[in-house]
């Protein structure tokens, strides 16, 4: 087990299985069927927003309620961009920057107060979204909505309008993935990481909480317009409806029930964000809001770091049953043992997560020496 | 004249509604330092309770007090086998946890009765009576004197007994009120009650008004958050003044300035707060906070 993840880290490995991954996504939209491409492209449009959700949320800590209304933004701006026949590249632009600068005038007032403010006044966004767009008629098409074609694939290219589709999306979610990777992997994601942590502490190692958040929420305003753009390259549609609060409260469970504080969990989270709600409207579409709200506690309650943390505790689990059979005397020592790594945890799996691993995890009481959890105020 | 008397009335009748959330979220924030995001929810399922017993034929007045005592009993448990495990953790994870508790309390409620409206009989008569030229209905005021009535007990009840001494200081210091032999679990789980039942007479007042729906209380949460930004989280009563005044302000507004109109006034109290925010940050008439590293 351990020399598959040893091996999994190896430099040249990695570079290996990126490239076949993109092959992979490169050739996958033309053996697929149109439905599966359609979804796949749904699955990018709502990851790159729960990616921006992931930097404010899980990143750094601030309770985002209003994700969704950055989505509708960067819609809205892309259809009226399309229909009064500006340059797509232009469009694009206009998508991100207007959902930015949106963005960083309610961070500018959210972030003043600290701590729940930013969600209490964020859960306003998609409330007062809904009647807005109603209201602005002449640039949303009112309660009717709007629609703007952009992304049927031109002749020479030889494609489907649903292969064409998935290779803008791909394009632009590759490009938020990798931005936001090295986002959250340099100075940033650091100062990210100590705000999260600990607004004082950040504050006395000379980083301001005010601005890291600002920064943090436009930053994710940015992500949700390109989201935006990219949900009406796949649904060329747009309505009041595409921003209400039940969409962005799934945006938050998906946000969570994929990976807080990790990239590949935003990605998990848009695909659950697609998925799940086709196959509960399947079965029955009054079981939708009820089994939202049980997964999302049920993964909060077993599964604290989401999906993406799946094979860590699959390896823990492991781990322990391989324990258990040889050395089921010393266990209730080694359990109670020093916070050095006690004979019963390999060095390998100390490493435990980088992001959120701070939140208790529910069987944690067993293991005394991988408990990290956190002390509130003094 | 008269209808900007009748405004400023109606507003404080609905403001009234917001403020017992808004005191809910207050004592819930009091107790454990979290914002309940599923207090109106949980509001909402006290109001189906009550209609239940309505239809199985008690008498009104028997089948909320029912449904209030059940709400105590909601909340005390969502407090112990919910909310309890997250309490010493991330607090952002907490809010999580009432945001899919929001979410799971809707899904329910729509499951067992649908989204269709439902209609729930009043506790007032629907009478109205005439003061200063006002129309004003028997149902806003007896509202209104309602919120006012609880408000004075909840005061009462956190000033003047032990039970409220002892909230108090598990709200202010845990740690120091477990030592000095309180239980803290115990007390929490009777914060939650409270807020939960402050929640269920909300629910009830104000759904002959807007008749039962999941998401009767969604928009009133809103407000009601608004109200405890604007009044700050540690002053219950600058949360019933912030709500009655964004009550009467959106009702004025709605009238008065005919861009903003009925459809957009919820904008209101937000453009207010950034407003606010921007010169006191720590709300009207919450403290500034400390903090130690």
């Amino acid at each position: 087990m351990s020399a598959v993840a040893a091996t999994a880290r190896r430099p040249w490995v990695r570079i290996v299985l990126a490239a076949v991954v993109a092959i992979v996504l490169l050739v996958a939209p033309l053996a697929l069927p149109a439905f599966a491409n359609q979804t796949l492209v749904r699955i990018g449009v709502y990851a790159v927003a729960v990616l921006g959700l992931n930097i404010v949320m899980g990143y750094t800590g601030q309770v985002n309620l209003g994700q969704i209304f950055f989505v509708g933004l960067g819609a809205y701006v892309t259809a009226y961009g399309v229909n009064h026949g500006w340059n797509i590249l232009l469009v694009f632009a206009a998508a991100c920057a207007v959902a930015g600068v949106v963005g960083l005038l309610v961070a500018l007032a959210a972030a003043r107060l600290g701590g729940l403010a930013i969600a209490m006044v964020t859960i306003a966004l998609p409330i007062v979204g809904v009647p807005l767009a109603k209201r602005l008629s002449e640039f949303t098409g009112g309660s009717q909505g709007i629609s703007a074609r952009f992304t049927d694939a031109p002749d020479w290219s030889g494609l489907d309008n649903d292969q064409w589709q998935f290779y803008i999306v791909l394009a632009v979610a590759a490009a938020a993935f990798l931005l936001a990777r090295s986002l959250v992997r340099g100075k940033y994601g650091r100062a990210f990481a100590a705000v999260r942590e600990n607004e004082a502490v950040a504050a006395s190692m000379g980083i301001s909480p005010y601005r890291t958040k600002v920064l943090a929420f436009t930053i994710a305003s940015i992500f949700g317009g390109a989201s935006g753009f990219l949900y009406l390259a796949a649904v060329q549609y747009t309505s009041p409806e595409t921003l209400s609060f039940g969409h962005s409260i799934s945006l938050v469970a998906a946000m969570v029930i994929g990976g807080a504080g990790s990239i590949a969990g935003s990605l998990l989270g848009g695909a659950y964000y697609v998925f799940v709600p086709q196959l509960t409207n399947a079965i029955d579409p009054n079981l939708t809001t009820i089994s939202q709200g049980a997964i999302l506690l049920a993964v909060l309650f077993l599964l604290p770091g989401g999906l993406v943390s799946i094979p860590r505790v699959v390896r823990r689990l492991a781990r322990r049953t391989g324990a258990a059979g040889g050395r089921s005397a010393a266990r209730s020592t080694a359990a109670h043992s020093t916070a050095a790594g006690s004979p019963a945890a390999p060095a390998a799996d100390t490493s435990q997560q980088t992001a959120p691993a701070h939140r208790p995890v529910p069987d944690s009481a067993l293991e005394g020496h991988e408990q990290t959890e956190r002390q509130d105020g003094p | 004249m008269g209808t900007f008397i009748q405004l400023v009335v109606d507003g404080l009748a609905t403001g009234s509604i917001y403020a017992a959330l808004a005191l809910a979220i207050v004592l819930v924030n009091q107790a454990t330092g979290l914002i309940n995001f599923a207090q109106g929810g949980m509001a909402v399922v006290s109001a189906y309770i009550a209609y239940v017993f309505v239809e199985l034929g008690l008498p009104l007045i028997l089948a909320i007090i029912l449904a209030i005592v059940l709400s105590f009993l909601f909340g005390a448990l969502v407090e112990r086998f919910l909310i309890r495990r997250f309490e010493r953790g991330d607090p952002d994870t907490a809010v999580v946890v009432t945001i899919g508790l929001l979410t799971l309390v809707t899904g329910i409620c729509a499951v067992l009765w649908g989204y269709n409206n439902l209609g729930f009989p009043s506790l007032f008569p629907l009478t109205s009576v005439e003061i200063l030229g006002a129309v004003v209905s028997v149902r806003s005021l007896a509202t209104a004197v309602t919120i006012v009535v609880i408000m004075v007990v909840l005061q009462l009840l956190f000033l003047r007994t032990k039970l409220g001494l002892a909230l108090r200081a598990v709200a202010d210091n845990p740690a120091s009120a477990a030592f000095s032999g309180l239980p803290v679990g115990r007390l929490l789980m009777v914060g939650w009650g409270l807020a939960a039942t402050l929640g269920a007479i909300a629910g009830v007042l104000v759904a002959p008004q807007l008749t039962l729906t999941p998401g009767m209380l969604d928009t009133a949460l809103v407000y009601a958050l608004a109200a405890v930004i604007l009044g700050g989280l540690t002053s219950p009563i600058g949360c019933v003044v912030a709500a009655s005044a964004i009550g009467v302000l959106e009702n004025l507004v709605a009238v008065y300035i005919p861009l903003i109109g009925h459809d957009l006034k919820i904008a209101v109290p937000f453009a207010l707060i950034f407003v606010i925010l921007i010169v006191r940050p720590q709300g009207l008439f919450g403290r500034k906070v400390v903090v130690r590293v």
